[in-house]
């Protein structure tokens, strides 16, 4: 090879390398491009954000972000001080509105009818007047608004509660007083509470005798040597007892006699702890004596007012212990009435006995009557969907010297609690009336709504 | 081997057979755990037990079984989970040391089968300055308000008889942690014991008397792990697995490096930092604060707890810690993850 071709060579290649090098230089420094059809490529919007770190706090908190966070505080707290003012109602003293409702249809045969009813609302207000913490001789009041199927609003409840005793020690007695407008405490039907009444209706005998009514008077309640277990926070007393004077004129009426109807009642409960068997096993005793209006048929007779002897004399036994229940009562009722004549002077007067009971067997499917499962921490508006199927015998003399006048009423209900205060009631009702000589079933639903 | 062979063989291959199938253990369709609720109502636990419940490590244990997780916190604490079993709603549970007591007192069918941690609750007795209390001493005829049935009841008698007092020399008034703070604020008791939360000492309007951060010996025993004897018996394999699940938990309590996160579970639970932090002064070492084994001394703590609960008529029964425990399942598991070379007695 001559040496002219030798020196091309060697320039060209020269030449080739320092091109190459630059290219080799120039492609470190541009980017990379993806190429398009990179299949590891997750589409805008498709990414798994989930495990990102998006927090924005890191490090110690300075003077200025604690200013901010005290600026924020302040404004939260004069917002909530605006709102407060302007949107929430307030009252002088502590007060819990609670309220509820009930809405029936019901089908019966003999003579057939069917229809909705409205059958009562109730609203309540309730609160403390005096919060004593070191002894719990706390006062309180209860006021209540109630419609029943006559659709006029009446006052229900209205009375005030003074703890005249201590009430925080559990291990202690207790002793109330309430003065006003309040339901009696005669028996167990009667006083139920509404939530714990298997049955859409009461037994015949609390309404026949008027047990079921409010009465304006005084009541003396307490009970003596608590059994306490602690290990659920849980008490009951060996004895509970009651004493009432009432004017005996019913609700919302003035008393229309100079006499006092006197009220009393006594319960022995098991002294049992909480997962004795024999917890929830009480024996009740009750008696009613006052004074009414003297009749003949429907007439009363001339100074007859508050002249009639009233009186009831009752026992129940129960025992409620989830998921199982069953109560039994059994009352007496004596009142005088005129045979003849038409006044004081003159009337002859007689004596009618009634008589009534009911047995009720219940059992529970569920976690509604267990206290601690309706307080839970919850995220939602839980509560404890409970099932209910029930039975129970309801008798009826309204006079036991007159022969084949009683009635019977059999019912087969179903209840399901599935909100805080509300449940929906079937009943079905075999009833034979022999007074009148009617025999009827009645199929009734009631949807009942509180708050 | 010819058919006849078979045939005479069937038999004894067909009770094999099911003697095989009855002794392979049963599974619940369901595991029911309950825990303490908070004051916020959010359902969540704290703490070891929170961190199993966030990793959802129960719930992957057991999803191959088939198994559901059921939990519920209950508002009312350890009494409300003493209902809960009695009522038979829940398997396993964990409470304070008192309470777990007074329920198998009661007949309650349930054992303990680990601690929740060795170290114990502190307990907190505030003052009304104006009570001229100025000593424990001095608590003699106060009025004192405290939650009965609780580990701030016993460790307050402990206290109260560490200083030649009984419940007897004071006006105790059974309030709730919220009712105490109020009563104490209205002047209407002169003191409160209380956990480490003290708003009123904060405002200047109450001060703190004593607290057990320097006086360890009259903290609360060790929280209780327990399980329905029923479903420990029907369900040992389950048990175990379950408890095991739970000490991973105990485990990553135990490291320092986590202890910020534990007192951050309990702030989003409605505590406050300020008192969280400053109730572990004093305290053990994570290790051993957190460490769940069952050991002599756990079970001679609760052994005095039954002693004083019987004594002081919290309880009426009295009886030996024995029946309170279930140990069979502690060790193995302890072994199995390799915690007892972590936790060495």
């Amino acid at each position: 090879m001559s040496k002219r071709k030798l020196t091309i060579l060697v320039l060209g290649a020269l030449l080739i390398g320092n091109a190459n090098l630059r290219a080799a230089e120039t492609a470190e420094t541009e980017p990379r491009q993806q190429p398009v059809s990179d299949s590891t490529a997750v589409p805008f919007g498709s990414e798994d954000l989930s495990e990102k770190d998006t927090s924005e706090a890191g490090g110690n908190v300075s003077q200025a972000e604690l200013d901010g966070v005290r600026a924020e505080i302040a404004t939260l707290r004069d917002q909530l001080t605006q709102r407060l003012d302007k949107t929430i109602a307030n009252s002088k003293r502590s007060l819990s509105i609670s309220g509820s409702t009930q809405t029936r249809y019901s089908v019966s045969t003999s003579p057939n009818k069917n229809g909705f009813l409205f059958n009562s609302a109730i609203l309540s207000l309730k609160g403390y007047l005096k919060r004593d913490y070191e002894e719990g001789k706390s006062i309180s009041y209860t006021l209540g608004l109630g419609s029943n199927t006559s659709y006029n609003l009446q006052p229900t409840d209205a009375y005030l509660q003074y703890s005249i005793g201590q009430s925080l020690d559990i291990d202690k007695p207790y002793l109330n007083v309430n003065i006003g407008q309040q339901k009696k405490n005669f028996g167990l039907e009667a006083t139920t509470t509404e939530d714990k009444q298997p049955a859409i209706n009461l037994a015949q005998f609390a309404s026949k005798l008027g047990l079921s009514a409010r009465d304006i008077g005084i009541r003396f309640y307490g009970d003596l040597f608590p059994v306490v277990d602690l290990g659920y926070n849980y008490r009951i007393p060996l004895i509970e007892y009651s004493l009432g004077l009432y004017n005996g004129s019913g609700p919302n009426t003035a008393d229309t006699n100079q006499d006092k109807d006197i009220e009393g009642r006594i319960v022995i409960n098991a002294p049992a702890g909480y997962y004795s068997p024999y917890r929830g096993l009480a024996l009740g005793g009750s008696f009613y004596r006052g004074k009414q209006d003297l009749y003949k048929g429907t007439t009363l007779i001339t100074k007859g007012e508050g002249e009639a002897k009233k009186i009831r004399y009752g026992t129940d036994l129960s025992y409620v212990s989830a998921p199982f229940g069953f109560t039994a009562e059994y009352v007496i009722g004596k009142d005088e009435k005129a045979l003849s004549g038409l006044t004081l002077a003159n009337a002859v007067r007689a004596t009618t006995e009634s008589k009534g009971y009911t047995v009720t067997l219940f059992y529970e499917w569920g976690e509604q009557f267990y206290k601690n499962s309706r307080n839970q921490s919850r995220n939602d508006d839980w509560w404890p969907t409970t099932f209910q199927p029930f039975l129970r015998y309801d008798h009826w003399d309204p006079d036991t010297a007159v022969a084949s006048n009683e009635s019977n009423i059999t019912t087969l209900g179903f209840n399901v609690f599935f909100a805080e205060t509300t449940k929906f009631q079937l009943n079905y009702s075999i009833s034979d009336d022999k007074a009148v000589n009617l025999k009827q079933n009645t199929f009734a639903a009631q949807f009942q709504f509180g708050f | 081997m010819d058919m006849k062979k078979w045939i005479k063989a069937l038999p004894i291959v067909a009770l094999l057979f099911m003697t095989v199938v009855a002794q392979a253990e049963e599974k619940p369709k369901v595991i029911r755990i309950g825990g303490g609720g908070n004051s916020l109502k959010i359902p969540a636990a704290s703490g070891a037990s929170g961190w199993v419940n966030d990793q959802g490590l129960l719930e992957k244990e057991f999803a191959k079984d088939g198994i559901k997780i059921e939990r519920t916190y209950y508002t009312a604490m350890g009494p409300g989970q003493n209902e809960a079993i009695a009522s038979g709603l829940i398997d396993f549970g964990s409470a304070g040391d008192l309470v777990t007591v007074v329920g198998r007192a009661g007949g309650l069918p349930y054992k303990i089968i680990s601690t929740s941690g060795a170290g114990g609750s502190n307990i907190y007795i505030q003052v009304n300055p104006a009570s001229g209390i100025k000593s424990l001493k001095d608590l003699k005829g106060k009025r004192i308000g405290y939650q009965k049935g609780t580990y701030l009841h016993l460790a307050f008698n402990r206290v109260l008889e560490a200083v030649g007092l009984t419940e007897k020399d004071i006006r105790g008034v059974n309030l709730v942690n919220a009712d105490a703070q109020a009563a104490l604020a209205t002047n209407s008791v002169d003191a409160i014991v209380s956990s480490s939360d003290r708003p009123l000492v904060d405002q200047g309007v109450a001060t703190l008397l004593f607290d057990t951060r320097k006086y360890p010996q009259f903290k609360s025993g060790p929280g209780s792990i327990f399980v329905t004897e029923a479903f420990a018996n029907k369900y040992p394999e389950i048990t175990k697995r379950v408890l095991k699940t739970l000490l991973k938990g105990y485990y990553w309590a135990s490291k320092p490096e986590n202890q910020e996160a534990i007192i951050q579970s309990s702030v989003k639970l409605g505590g406050t930092y300020k008192h969280i932090k400053a109730d572990l002064i004093g305290a053990l070492p994570p290790k051993e604060r957190y460490d769940p084994t069952v050991t002599p001394k756990v079970l001679k703590d609760y052994q005095e707890i039954i002693d004083f609960a019987f004594k002081r008529g919290i309880i009426r029964r009295h009886y030996n810690v024995s029946e309170l425990f279930d140990l069979r399942f502690q060790a193995p598991v302890l072994k199995e993850l390799g915690y007892d070379k972590y936790w060495v007695h």
